[in-house]
Protein backbone atom coordinates (compact mmCIF):
# COMPACT_ATOMS: atom_id res chain seq x y z
CA UNK A 1 0.00 0.00 0.00
CA UNK A 2 2.50 2.42 -1.57
CA UNK A 3 3.71 4.21 -4.41
CA UNK A 4 4.66 0.80 -5.79
CA UNK A 5 0.82 0.04 -5.94
CA UNK A 6 1.50 -1.89 -9.06
CA UNK A 7 5.29 -3.47 -8.71
CA UNK A 8 4.89 -5.57 -11.71
CA UNK A 9 7.42 -4.55 -14.44
CA UNK A 10 4.88 -4.37 -17.56
CA UNK A 11 7.58 -3.67 -19.87
CA UNK A 12 9.05 -7.19 -19.35
CA UNK A 13 6.20 -8.86 -20.32
CA UNK A 14 4.51 -7.08 -22.92
CA UNK A 15 6.66 -8.97 -25.27
CA UNK A 16 4.99 -12.67 -24.13
CA UNK A 17 1.38 -12.95 -26.31
CA UNK A 18 0.93 -16.20 -24.69
CA UNK A 19 2.30 -16.04 -21.31
CA UNK A 20 0.70 -18.44 -18.75
CA UNK A 21 -1.86 -15.92 -16.33
CA UNK A 22 -0.88 -15.17 -12.86
CA UNK A 23 -2.14 -16.91 -9.86
CA UNK A 24 -4.49 -13.99 -9.29
CA UNK A 25 -5.56 -13.96 -12.43
CA UNK A 26 -6.93 -17.71 -12.27
CA UNK A 27 -8.45 -17.28 -8.85
CA UNK A 28 -10.77 -14.21 -10.92
CA UNK A 29 -11.17 -16.97 -13.86
CA UNK A 30 -12.13 -19.43 -11.13
CA UNK A 31 -14.56 -17.50 -9.03
CA UNK A 32 -16.50 -15.46 -11.78
CA UNK A 33 -17.19 -18.80 -14.06
CA UNK A 34 -18.13 -20.45 -10.42
CA UNK A 35 -20.74 -17.85 -9.82
CA UNK A 36 -21.78 -18.11 -13.71
CA UNK A 37 -21.87 -21.58 -12.57
CA UNK A 38 -24.14 -21.27 -10.05
CA UNK A 39 -26.12 -18.41 -11.81
CA UNK A 40 -25.89 -16.01 -9.62
CA UNK A 41 -24.11 -13.74 -12.45
CA UNK A 42 -24.49 -14.00 -16.52
CA UNK A 43 -21.13 -13.60 -18.45
CA UNK A 44 -23.15 -11.05 -20.58
CA UNK A 45 -23.65 -8.63 -17.32
CA UNK A 46 -19.64 -8.77 -16.83
CA UNK A 47 -19.57 -7.95 -20.59
CA UNK A 48 -21.46 -4.97 -20.69
CA UNK A 49 -19.75 -4.02 -17.60
CA UNK A 50 -16.84 -3.53 -19.21
CA UNK A 51 -18.63 -1.99 -22.09
CA UNK A 52 -19.84 0.56 -19.61
CA UNK A 53 -16.09 0.72 -17.72
CA UNK A 54 -14.56 1.64 -21.32
CA UNK A 55 -17.37 4.43 -22.05
CA UNK A 56 -16.75 6.25 -18.43
CA UNK A 57 -13.71 8.58 -19.31
CA UNK A 58 -12.48 12.05 -18.23
CA UNK A 59 -13.92 13.34 -21.72
CA UNK A 60 -17.58 12.87 -20.08
CA UNK A 61 -16.62 15.06 -17.06
CA UNK A 62 -15.43 17.51 -19.47
CA UNK A 63 -18.04 17.66 -21.32
CA UNK A 64 -20.00 18.41 -18.01
CA UNK A 65 -17.70 21.36 -16.85
CA UNK A 66 -18.26 23.23 -20.01
CA UNK A 67 -21.94 23.33 -19.97
CA UNK A 68 -21.77 24.19 -16.06
CA UNK A 69 -19.70 27.15 -17.56
CA UNK A 70 -21.80 28.10 -20.60
CA UNK A 71 -25.19 27.77 -19.34
CA UNK A 72 -25.58 29.22 -15.28
CA UNK A 73 -29.30 27.37 -14.78
CA UNK A 74 -27.72 23.74 -15.99
CA UNK A 75 -24.58 24.97 -13.25
CA UNK A 76 -26.97 25.72 -10.27
CA UNK A 77 -28.57 22.37 -11.18
CA UNK A 78 -25.68 20.88 -11.29
CA UNK A 79 -24.13 22.24 -7.93
CA UNK A 80 -27.43 21.69 -5.79
CA UNK A 81 -27.72 17.84 -7.05
CA UNK A 82 -24.53 16.59 -8.98
CA UNK A 83 -25.70 13.28 -10.11
CA UNK A 84 -29.49 14.80 -10.89
CA UNK A 85 -27.18 16.95 -13.10
CA UNK A 86 -25.60 14.49 -14.90
CA UNK A 87 -28.16 12.64 -15.41
CA UNK A 88 -30.48 14.77 -17.31
CA UNK A 89 -27.00 15.69 -19.41
CA UNK A 90 -27.26 12.15 -20.20
CA UNK A 91 -24.86 10.16 -17.79
CA UNK A 92 -25.83 7.25 -16.01
CA UNK A 93 -24.83 6.37 -12.84
CA UNK A 94 -24.33 2.33 -12.38
CA UNK A 95 -23.98 2.74 -8.64
CA UNK A 96 -25.67 3.81 -5.96
CA UNK A 97 -23.39 7.02 -5.10
CA UNK A 98 -23.96 10.82 -4.77
CA UNK A 99 -22.35 13.14 -6.93
CA UNK A 100 -21.35 16.30 -4.79
CA UNK A 101 -19.82 18.98 -7.73
CA UNK A 102 -17.41 21.35 -6.00
CA UNK A 103 -16.92 24.81 -7.71
CA UNK A 104 -13.64 26.58 -7.56
CA UNK A 105 -13.44 30.19 -7.02
CA UNK A 106 -11.01 33.05 -6.69
CA UNK A 107 -11.51 32.24 -2.83
CA UNK A 108 -11.62 28.59 -2.54
CA UNK A 109 -9.14 25.85 -4.63
CA UNK A 110 -11.17 21.95 -3.93
CA UNK A 111 -9.41 19.24 -3.91
CA UNK A 112 -10.81 15.16 -3.49
CA UNK A 113 -9.19 12.64 -1.66
CA UNK A 114 -10.05 9.16 -0.35
CA UNK A 115 -7.68 8.39 2.39
CA UNK A 116 -9.49 5.08 3.60
CA UNK A 117 -9.40 3.51 -0.23
CA UNK A 118 -9.99 4.74 -3.66
CA UNK A 119 -13.46 6.23 -4.00
CA UNK A 120 -13.77 8.31 -7.02
CA UNK A 121 -16.56 9.75 -9.42
CA UNK A 122 -16.22 7.25 -11.55
CA UNK A 123 -19.36 7.29 -13.75
CA UNK A 124 -18.19 10.65 -14.84
CA UNK A 125 -14.69 10.31 -14.90
CA UNK A 126 -13.72 6.30 -15.24
CA UNK A 127 -11.50 4.63 -12.90
CA UNK A 128 -8.87 6.29 -10.68
CA UNK A 129 -5.40 7.04 -11.47
CA UNK A 130 -2.90 4.75 -9.36
CA UNK A 131 -1.47 7.87 -7.85
CA UNK A 132 -4.72 8.42 -6.43
CA UNK A 133 -5.06 4.83 -5.14
CA UNK A 134 -1.59 4.87 -3.24
CA UNK A 135 -0.54 5.92 -0.05
CA UNK A 136 1.37 8.93 -0.62
CA UNK A 137 -1.44 10.83 -2.03
CA UNK A 138 -4.07 9.95 0.39
CA UNK A 139 -2.30 10.15 3.38
CA UNK A 140 -0.83 13.91 2.23
CA UNK A 141 -3.56 15.08 0.76
CA UNK A 142 -5.77 16.07 4.20
CA UNK A 143 -2.94 17.22 5.61
CA UNK A 144 -0.50 19.27 3.42
CA UNK A 145 -2.41 19.85 0.40
CA UNK A 146 -0.41 23.33 -0.23
CA UNK A 147 2.62 21.06 -0.86
CA UNK A 148 1.34 17.81 -2.64
CA UNK A 149 -0.31 20.60 -4.47
CA UNK A 150 3.05 21.94 -4.95
CA UNK A 151 4.28 18.16 -6.15
CA UNK A 152 1.73 18.52 -9.06
CA UNK A 153 2.95 21.47 -10.14
CA UNK A 154 0.02 23.58 -8.42
CA UNK A 155 0.93 26.82 -6.42
CA UNK A 156 -2.71 28.25 -4.93
CA UNK A 157 -2.42 31.98 -3.71
CA UNK A 158 -1.72 31.52 0.17
CA UNK A 159 -5.49 33.72 0.14
CA UNK A 160 -7.33 31.27 -1.30
CA UNK A 161 -8.47 28.69 0.76
CA UNK A 162 -7.77 24.87 0.08
CA UNK A 163 -10.68 22.71 1.06
CA UNK A 164 -10.52 18.70 1.10
CA UNK A 165 -13.31 16.61 0.55
CA UNK A 166 -12.56 13.14 1.93
CA UNK A 167 -14.99 10.46 -0.86
CA UNK A 168 -16.95 7.31 1.04
CA UNK A 169 -18.43 4.45 -0.72
CA UNK A 170 -21.65 6.65 -1.12
CA UNK A 171 -20.83 10.14 -1.54
CA UNK A 172 -18.46 11.06 -4.63
CA UNK A 173 -17.21 14.66 -5.35
CA UNK A 174 -16.39 16.21 -8.59
CA UNK A 175 -14.77 19.54 -8.86
CA UNK A 176 -15.77 21.95 -10.68
CA UNK A 177 -12.68 24.07 -11.78
CA UNK A 178 -12.60 28.00 -13.09
CA UNK A 179 -12.90 28.70 -16.37
CA UNK A 180 -10.14 29.82 -17.17
CA UNK A 181 -9.86 33.95 -18.78
CA UNK A 182 -9.36 34.49 -22.26
CA UNK A 183 -12.10 31.56 -23.11
CA UNK A 184 -15.07 33.80 -23.78
CA UNK A 185 -15.18 33.57 -27.62
CA UNK A 186 -14.53 29.63 -27.31
CA UNK A 187 -17.49 27.01 -28.16
CA UNK A 188 -18.73 24.75 -25.42
CA UNK A 189 -16.71 21.96 -27.42
CA UNK A 190 -13.15 23.98 -27.29
CA UNK A 191 -14.03 24.62 -23.79
CA UNK A 192 -14.48 21.31 -22.85
CA UNK A 193 -11.04 19.98 -24.45
CA UNK A 194 -9.20 22.27 -22.06
CA UNK A 195 -10.79 20.59 -19.37
CA UNK A 196 -8.31 17.59 -17.73
CA UNK A 197 -8.90 14.43 -15.57
CA UNK A 198 -6.41 15.92 -12.65
CA UNK A 199 -8.34 19.82 -12.83
CA UNK A 200 -11.84 17.71 -11.88
CA UNK A 201 -9.56 15.82 -9.01
CA UNK A 202 -8.30 19.38 -8.24
CA UNK A 203 -4.62 18.77 -8.68
CA UNK A 204 -3.94 21.74 -11.07
CA UNK A 205 -5.92 24.32 -12.39
CA UNK A 206 -6.95 25.35 -15.84
CA UNK A 207 -3.97 27.00 -17.52
CA UNK A 208 -4.66 28.72 -21.53
CA UNK A 209 -1.16 29.00 -22.13
CA UNK A 210 -0.20 25.77 -20.71
CA UNK A 211 -2.68 23.83 -22.90
CA UNK A 212 -1.87 24.43 -26.29
CA UNK A 213 -5.44 23.20 -27.15
CA UNK A 214 -5.90 25.62 -29.68
CA UNK B 1 -4.09 7.77 24.97
CA UNK B 2 -2.95 4.22 24.82
CA UNK B 3 -1.44 2.72 21.96
CA UNK B 4 -3.55 -0.05 21.92
CA UNK B 5 -7.14 2.35 21.30
CA UNK B 6 -4.64 4.01 18.70
CA UNK B 7 -5.05 0.84 16.78
CA UNK B 8 -8.35 0.57 17.61
CA UNK B 9 -9.11 3.97 16.40
CA UNK B 10 -6.62 4.04 13.22
CA UNK B 11 -7.49 0.93 11.69
CA UNK B 12 -4.79 -0.17 8.83
CA UNK B 13 -6.34 1.54 6.03
CA UNK B 14 -7.32 4.67 8.03
CA UNK B 15 -3.92 6.48 6.61
CA UNK B 16 -5.45 10.21 6.17
CA UNK B 17 -2.51 12.43 7.85
CA UNK B 18 0.11 9.90 8.56
CA UNK B 19 3.23 10.93 7.06
CA UNK B 20 3.80 9.54 3.37
CA UNK B 21 6.59 9.68 0.63
CA UNK B 22 6.77 12.48 -2.14
CA UNK B 23 3.55 11.46 -4.40
CA UNK B 24 5.05 9.56 -7.57
CA UNK B 25 2.21 10.25 -10.69
CA UNK B 26 2.13 6.39 -11.14
CA UNK B 27 -0.57 4.84 -13.64
CA UNK B 28 -1.58 2.16 -16.38
CA UNK B 29 -3.47 0.39 -18.41
CA UNK B 30 -5.85 -1.89 -16.99
CA UNK B 31 -4.65 -5.13 -18.05
CA UNK B 32 -7.42 -7.17 -19.57
CA UNK B 33 -8.13 -9.49 -16.36
CA UNK B 34 -7.85 -6.82 -13.58
CA UNK B 35 -11.16 -4.68 -15.82
CA UNK B 36 -12.92 -8.31 -15.82
CA UNK B 37 -11.92 -8.32 -11.87
CA UNK B 38 -13.65 -4.70 -11.43
CA UNK B 39 -16.63 -5.73 -14.33
CA UNK B 40 -17.43 -8.93 -11.27
CA UNK B 41 -17.31 -6.19 -8.34
CA UNK B 42 -19.71 -3.92 -9.99
CA UNK B 43 -22.03 -7.17 -11.22
CA UNK B 44 -21.87 -8.19 -7.79
CA UNK B 45 -22.59 -5.24 -5.96
CA UNK B 46 -25.76 -5.07 -8.65
CA UNK B 47 -26.96 -8.07 -7.54
CA UNK B 48 -26.39 -7.40 -3.73
CA UNK B 49 -24.03 -9.97 -3.50
CA UNK B 50 -21.16 -8.16 -2.28
CA UNK B 51 -21.36 -3.62 -1.59
CA UNK B 52 -18.39 -1.42 -2.09
CA UNK B 53 -17.96 -1.41 1.74
CA UNK B 54 -17.97 -4.93 2.06
CA UNK B 55 -15.34 -5.10 -0.39
CA UNK B 56 -13.37 -2.43 1.40
CA UNK B 57 -13.62 -4.37 4.46
CA UNK B 58 -12.50 -7.20 2.94
CA UNK B 59 -9.40 -5.94 1.65
CA UNK B 60 -8.30 -4.49 5.39
CA UNK B 61 -8.64 -8.05 6.59
CA UNK B 62 -6.07 -9.25 3.86
CA UNK B 63 -4.01 -8.32 6.92
CA UNK B 64 -0.74 -5.47 6.50
CA UNK B 65 1.65 -7.67 4.87
CA UNK B 66 -0.56 -8.93 1.90
CA UNK B 67 -2.24 -5.56 1.28
CA UNK B 68 1.42 -3.93 0.80
CA UNK B 69 2.67 -6.69 -1.19
CA UNK B 70 -0.25 -7.63 -3.80
CA UNK B 71 -1.48 -5.56 -6.63
CA UNK B 72 -4.29 -3.19 -6.44
CA UNK B 73 -6.69 -6.00 -8.39
CA UNK B 74 -5.07 -9.05 -6.50
CA UNK B 75 -6.21 -7.94 -3.52
CA UNK B 76 -9.72 -7.31 -4.69
CA UNK B 77 -10.32 -10.84 -5.91
CA UNK B 78 -8.69 -12.46 -2.37
CA UNK B 79 -10.78 -9.99 -0.70
CA UNK B 80 -13.77 -11.38 -2.53
CA UNK B 81 -13.14 -15.13 -2.68
CA UNK B 82 -12.65 -14.66 1.25
CA UNK B 83 -16.05 -12.70 1.53
CA UNK B 84 -17.95 -15.34 -0.67
CA UNK B 85 -16.41 -18.11 1.67
CA UNK B 86 -17.78 -16.27 4.88
CA UNK B 87 -21.25 -16.35 3.22
CA UNK B 88 -21.17 -19.98 2.22
CA UNK B 89 -21.99 -18.67 -1.47
CA UNK B 90 -18.32 -20.61 -2.66
CA UNK B 91 -16.29 -23.14 -0.37
CA UNK B 92 -12.36 -22.97 -0.38
CA UNK B 93 -12.30 -27.03 -2.27
CA UNK B 94 -14.27 -25.64 -5.24
CA UNK B 95 -12.69 -22.49 -5.33
CA UNK B 96 -9.31 -24.68 -5.38
CA UNK B 97 -10.72 -27.59 -7.93
CA UNK B 98 -11.72 -24.79 -10.20
CA UNK B 99 -8.52 -22.74 -10.12
CA UNK B 100 -6.61 -26.43 -10.82
CA UNK B 101 -8.97 -26.78 -13.72
CA UNK B 102 -8.48 -23.18 -15.22
CA UNK B 103 -4.59 -23.66 -14.91
CA UNK B 104 -5.18 -27.12 -16.93
CA UNK B 105 -6.93 -25.47 -19.64
CA UNK B 106 -4.44 -22.92 -20.46
CA UNK B 107 -1.55 -25.16 -20.00
CA UNK B 108 -3.42 -27.36 -22.52
CA UNK B 109 -4.37 -24.38 -24.99
CA UNK B 110 -0.66 -23.51 -25.35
Amino acid sequence: MDSHDHPHDHSAHAEITDAAPGYYEIMETAVRELLIEKKLISPGEIRRQIEVLDSRTPALGAKVVARAWVDPAFRARLLADGRAACEEFGISFYDDTLLIVLENTDKVHNLIVCTLCSCYPRPVLGLPPDWYKAKPYRARAVKEPRKVLAEFGTEIPEDVEIRVSDSTAIVRYLVLPQRPAGTEEFTEEQLAALVTRDAMIGVVRINLEATNAL
Amino acid sequence: MSQTTDLLRKLPNDIGGLPAERIERTDHVLEPWEKRCHALADVLDFHKILNTEEKRRGVAALGAEMVSKLTYYERWIAAFAFILFEKRILTPDELARKMAEVEARHAKAN
